[in-house]
């Protein structure tokens, strides 16, 4: 059906006209500026109408110059103005195909098509810019070798109702904004932005502001400061609500298929196969009221912008959720995770110590130099000999056949589930006080995007214990 | 992982790293008498460049005399039929266990000092990470290489 030569759809031209003026918007601004000066307005405008009739010609010729087709199991894609290009994937190296739909091409119901092979490396093999939805749909339905749900909303909801589909609700998704976490990030974004702009401010405006400030009370500048956070924190719901809305993860034989994104749609393939290992991560902010997101680690592919390392398969679910959700998605991980080996008694001094000693230094140099503000860093000992405990808590192993149970805390509690045959290398690590104290640390290596390592390291396990791994995970015997 | 690997690398590795080490605290030395000269001529007071020097000499005596020993002897690793088995350190010694299906590759490497004494290095490689072992004699890297190239050859499940 699509073996004769097919171009993309004409809004590519107005894409790619978009983003190169955006990307020589700032060298023409410079520019701009200096003819201003030297009086030679006439030329500079002269030269931009040229520069741009030159990048619209340009946006044209390569829209013109883009062909795709299908021919004998292939995508073969033609392309390039000066230099023309050949780029042919056989269908069979093809891991992904996903959709993208930002608002660009929502207007006028395209979508943007990213294909990838295992070949790893930044960027994907091959994207088509704007394509019309149903074309795009039938690129991915010839292109892969499985049959797979075509998920464009309530045209086709009664075709896939027998598939195992889960959809996130309006309420767990503001449950998932709240808990975001992202406040923090965003107050540093605003406070930098905040002493940057400091900069622009002509001093005597600033002084008469500031004078103005410091008359009101402490009140006032603690309702604003609240005031701040609590914008923050919306931001912070908002950005979850359209990054992760309409989420729905939808399986068909051996791949998960997700959609999310309420500004822009972005539909995503997981093939089961490359999993390297599921994980369970307890926000601190979201383990208190019982609720856990669940990742997966996939090995392979690309990172694009702003994409995170591990997939997420569920934005936000309730804890005891999560093994009625991994038996219908994939029912190798469901795991015992709340019967673990933990760690012996005698590592609780080593967690302790490493998560205090940095404090407890500044504690007492503190002591000597400023001792009036000396409550800071004793809350702040209190909260780490806190977290350090918390550590020596969760940390904890099992084994069961094949499949390994990991738990540690950073901050976040982490559950990863892996199995033996995904693990690349395992390393026993021990210093001489681990040594006299029947210690060690072990780290478990896994493969993750972009062609690189995971480690998993849990410290100070039981000596007795790591034999147990060790000879679980060796291949003698 | 109970015991530890049983075969050591060349003794030479000790002489090769002694070399190394030595470059690297020349540059030191290089400094602590440049600070000298300076302090001579403009007449800055001269402790500065007497604690220097103590510091340097006894990272001198560390680098160059004791931490390469003590290294080569932790240095060990083994080669089994379906797995390798490496461990080194010093302060904290790691035994890492590799599965030879998960080898991708296997390299060999000789910098200028390691050629001087007939030294090479090999690298192996997974999906996730990369092992060294650093200094074995040519003959011995090269025929290691092969073998784990060899023994890696298996079937591989899927990554």
């Amino acid at each position: 059906m699509m073996s004769k030569k097919q171009r993309l759809h004409p809004a590519a031209i107005f894409f790619t006209l978009l983003k190169t003026i955006k990307e020589l918007v700032f060298s023409i601004g410079v520019i701009g500026f200096l003819a201003f000066k030297d009086a030679g307005l006439i030329y500079f405008l002269i030269g931009t109408s040229v520069l741009i009739l030159a990048v619209v010609v340009f946006s044209a010729l390569s829209w013109y110059r883009y062909t795709y087709r299908l021919e004998e199991g292939e995508l073969r894609i033609e392309y390039g103005i000066l230099i023309r290009k050949k780029r042919y994937i056989s269908k069979n190296r093809i891991q992904s195909i996903d959709l993208t739909q930002n608002i660009g091409h929502r207007i006028f119901k395209l979508v943007k098509v990213n294909i990838e092979t295992a070949g790893s490396g930044v960027g994907t093999e091959a994207s088509l810019k704007a394509v019309k939805l149903e074309m795009g749909e039938a690129l991915r339905e010839e292109l892969k070798t499985v049959q797979k749900p075509i998920e464009n909303d309530e045209r086709n909801e009664g075709t896939n109702y027998n598939l195992p589909k889960q959809k996130i609700t309006t309420k767990r998704l503001f449950l998932a904004g709240t808990t975001s976490g992202s406040i923090g990030i965003l107050f540093v974004i605003m406070t930098f932005l905040f002493s940057e702009l400091e900069q622009f401010i002509p001093d005597s405006y600033y002084e008469n502001t500031f004078q103005t400030i410091i008359s009101f009370s402490i009140i006032i500048i603690a309702v604003l400061i609240l005031a701040l956070l609590l914008i923050l924190w919306l931001l912070g719901i908002a950005g979850t609500m359209i990054k992760f809305g309409k989420f729905t993860i939808t399986k068909n034989n051996e791949e998960l298929f997700i959609t999310r994104g309420l500004l822009e749609k972005k539909q995503t393939t997981i093939p089961i196969r490359r999993i390297q290992a599921v994980g369970i991560d307890e926000s601190i902010l979201r383990q208190p009221l019982g609720y856990v997101t669940v990742y997966a680690e996939v090995a392979g592919g690309t990172i694009e912008k702003g994409e995170d390392f591990s997939t997420i398969l569920f934005p936000i679910m309730k804890k005891s959720e999560v093994d009625g959700f991994l038996n219908k998605f994939l029912p190798d991980y469901v795991s015992n995770r709340n019967d673990l080996i933990g760690l012996p008694e005698n590592a609780k001094t080593f967690y302790i110590i490493r998560s205090t000693i940095l404090l407890l230094i500044a504690l007492i140099a503190m002591l000597f130099f400023i001792p009036q503000f000396i409550w800071v860093p004793t809350i702040l000992l209190l909260i780490c000999l806190y977290m350090g405990l918390l550590r020596y808590k969760d940390a904890g192993f099992r084994i069961d056949h094949e499949q390994l149970t990991l738990r540690y805390r950073v901050i976040n509690r982490k559950t990863i589930i892996l199995f033996h045959k995904r693990i690349q290398s395992f390393e026993k690590k021990q210093h001489m006080i681990q040594k006299n104290a029947s210690l060690a640390t072990i780290k478990t290596s896994i493969v993750s995007k972009f062609g690189t390592g995971k480690h998993y390291k849990i410290k100070d396990l039981a000596v007795e214990d790591i034999m147990e791994l060790t000879s679980w995970y060796s291949y003698r015997d | 992982m109970r015991q530890p690997p049983i075969n050591t690398i060349a003794d030479d590795a000790i002489k090769a790293w002694k070399i190394s080490a030595i470059i690297y605290i020349s540059i030191l030395w290089i400094i602590i008498v440049a600070g000298l000269v300076i302090s001579i001529i403009f007449n800055f007071p001269l402790w500065y460049t007497v604690i220097g020097s103590l510091i340097s000499g006894l990272l001198h005596y560390l680098f160059v005399y004791l931490l390469p020993k003590v290294r080569w002897k932790r240095w060990r690793y083994e080669v089994f039929e379906q797995e390798i088995y490496i461990q080194h350190g010093i302060i904290i010694v790691s035994r890492t266990l590799v599965p030879m299906i998960r080898v991708q590759h296997v390299d060999t490497k000789q910098g200028p000092i390691l050629k001087k004494y007939q030294l090479a290095s090999v690298t192996i490689s997974t999906a996730a990470t990369t092992h060294e072992i650093p200094a074995l004699l040519e003959e011995d890297a090269a025929s290691l290489r092969d073998r784990i190239s060899a023994l890696a050859r298996v079937n591989e499940d899927d990554v």
